[in-house]
C-alpha cells in the first residue's frame, strides 16, 4: 500500500517563508510587483542619483532621490521647486530650483536673484554669493532655474531659461 | 487543447524569432545610424595606456565618420565657441585631445533618430556623456547630429550644440 507522504506533510517553515504555502499565487504576486515597481520607476517617480555641486547644501552629491512624474498633472511648477530638467531624454537631468516663472524679469544683483526688480528671499541660498547678471524676460512658457550653491563664478555655475516641456518632474525628497 | 496551445507558443516564437533575424540582417536606417553613432562615442574615448600608433589610427578612424566638408559648431556659452571644419582638422583635434589629457571616456545617451523623407538625410539627438580621467566633474552636454547617405554610408555633415537652458 502506497501512501502520498508529500500531500501530508506540511511544507518546512522555510519553503514557506520563501515561496509560501501556493508557489503559482507567489509567483504571480512577484510579477505584478516587479512590473508595478517598473511602470512606477518609468512613469511615476524617477530615481536619480545627484552628481555634483549645484545644489548644494540641500542636495549632497551622489545622493539618491526621486522625481516625481505626475507633480505638475494638476498645476503648473512654481517658485522655489526643484525641478528636474531633460536634455536629449531622461537619462541625464539637470536639477535646479525654478526662480523666475514665465513672463518674469529675472536679474542678479550683489548676489540676489532679482525678479521684477525685487529682490527674491532665498532661505535655502547658504554661501556668499557676489553674482551680476542682466535682466532676462522670460516667454510665456518659460522659467528661470539655478542652482542653490552660488558659491561660484557664475560662468561656472549652469543656470538657464528652459521651456516648460523640458521639466520633467518635482523632486520627492 | 495542449498542443494546439503548444503549436501556437511554437507559431509566436517562431515569429519573434523571424523578426528578431530580419532586423539583425537588414537593419533599419534608424538602427544603422544609432550603431554608428555609439561607434563614434567608442572611437572617441580611449584610455591613458593608449600607443602613439594607436592614437594616430583612431583619431583618423574617428575622422572616417564624418563627411568630408563637414562642420562642428561647438557654442557653450561663456566656456567655448569653435567651429571645426573638415575631416582633418577634426583628426588633428582629437589626436591632439589624446595627447593633452590622460584619458577619456564618452557615451551617447538617449539617441532619437529621425530619418527624412526623402530617406537620404538623418537627424539624431542625444546627450553627449563624458568624463576625463582624473576629473571629479562629468561633461554633459546635450548635441544634434545631422547625417546623410553618401555612397551607401551614413555619415556625419554637422554636429551642433543645444542650449538646453535657453
Amino acid at each position: 500500500m502506497a501512501t502520498n507522504t508529500a500531500a501530508s506533510t506540511p511544507p518546512s517553515l522555510l519553503r514557506r517563508a520563501v515561496i509560501g504555502r501556493d508557489p503559482r499565487r507567489t509567483l504571480a504576486r512577484a510579477l505584478v510587483l516587479v512590473v508595478s515597481v517598473m511602470v512606477v520607476a518609468k512613469f511615476v517617480l524617477l530615481p536619480i542619483k545627484v552628481e555634483g555641486g549645484s545644489m548644494l547644501p540641500t542636495y549632497q552629491d551622489h545622493r539618491v532621490n526621486l522625481v516625481n512624474r505626475l507633480a505638475y498633472l494638476f498645476h503648473e511648477p512654481r517658485r522655489g521647486d526643484v525641478v528636474a530638467i531633460r536634455l536629449a531624454g531622461p537619462s541625464i537631468m539637470y536639477m535646479k530650483r525654478i526662480v523666475g516663472l514665465p513672463g518674469e524679469t529675472v536679474a542678479f544683483h550683489h548676489g540676489h536673484a532679482v525678479i521684477n526688480g525685487k529682490i527674491l528671499e532665498e532661505p535655502y541660498v547658504k554661501f556668499p554669493c557676489d553674482w551680476e547678471r542682466a535682466p532676462v524676460t522670460l516667454a510665456p512658457d518659460q522659467y528661470f532655474v539655478v542652482g542653490d550653491n552660488r558659491n561660484m563664478p557664475i560662468e561656472d555655475h549652469t543656470m538657464g531659461e528652459p521651456h516648460r516641456n523640458r521639466i520633467v518632474g518635482k523632486l520627492l525628497l | 487543447m495542449s498542443k494546439r496551445i503548444f503549436r501556437a507558443g511554437l507559431a509566436v516564437a517562431l515569429i519573434a524569432l523571424g523578426v528578431c533575424a530580419w532586423r539583425i540582417f537588414f537593419p533599419s536606417a534608424e538602427q544603422v545610424i544609432r550603431k554608428r553613432l555609439n561607434e563614434v562615442a567608442r572611437t572617441a574615448s580611449f584610455s591613458a595606456k593608449e600607443a602613439p600608433l594607436a592614437t594616430a589610427l583612431n583619431s583618423q578612424k574617428l575622422a572616417n565618420f564624418f563627411a568630408p566638408e563637414v562642420e562642428i559648431r561647438v557654442d557653450v556659452p561663456g566656456r567655448w565657441q569653435h567651429t571645426f571644419h573638415g575631416r582633418d582638422e577634426i583628426a588633428q583635434a582629437a589626436a591632439s585631445a589624446r595627447s593633452l589629457v590622460g584619458g577619456l571616456s564618452v557615451e551617447f545617451l538617449d539617441i532619437t533618430v529621425t530619418i527624412a523623407p526623402d530617406r537620404e538625410s538623418a537627424e539624431a539627438s542625444l546627450t553627449l556623456k563624458a568624463r576625463i580621467a582624473g576629473e571629479k566633474d562629468l561633461i554633459v552636454q546635450e548635441l544634434k547630429f545631422f547625417l546623410k547617405r553618401i555612397d551607401g554610408t551614413w555619415l556625419i555633415i554637422r554636429v551642433e550644440t543645444v542650449k538646453t537652458l535657453s
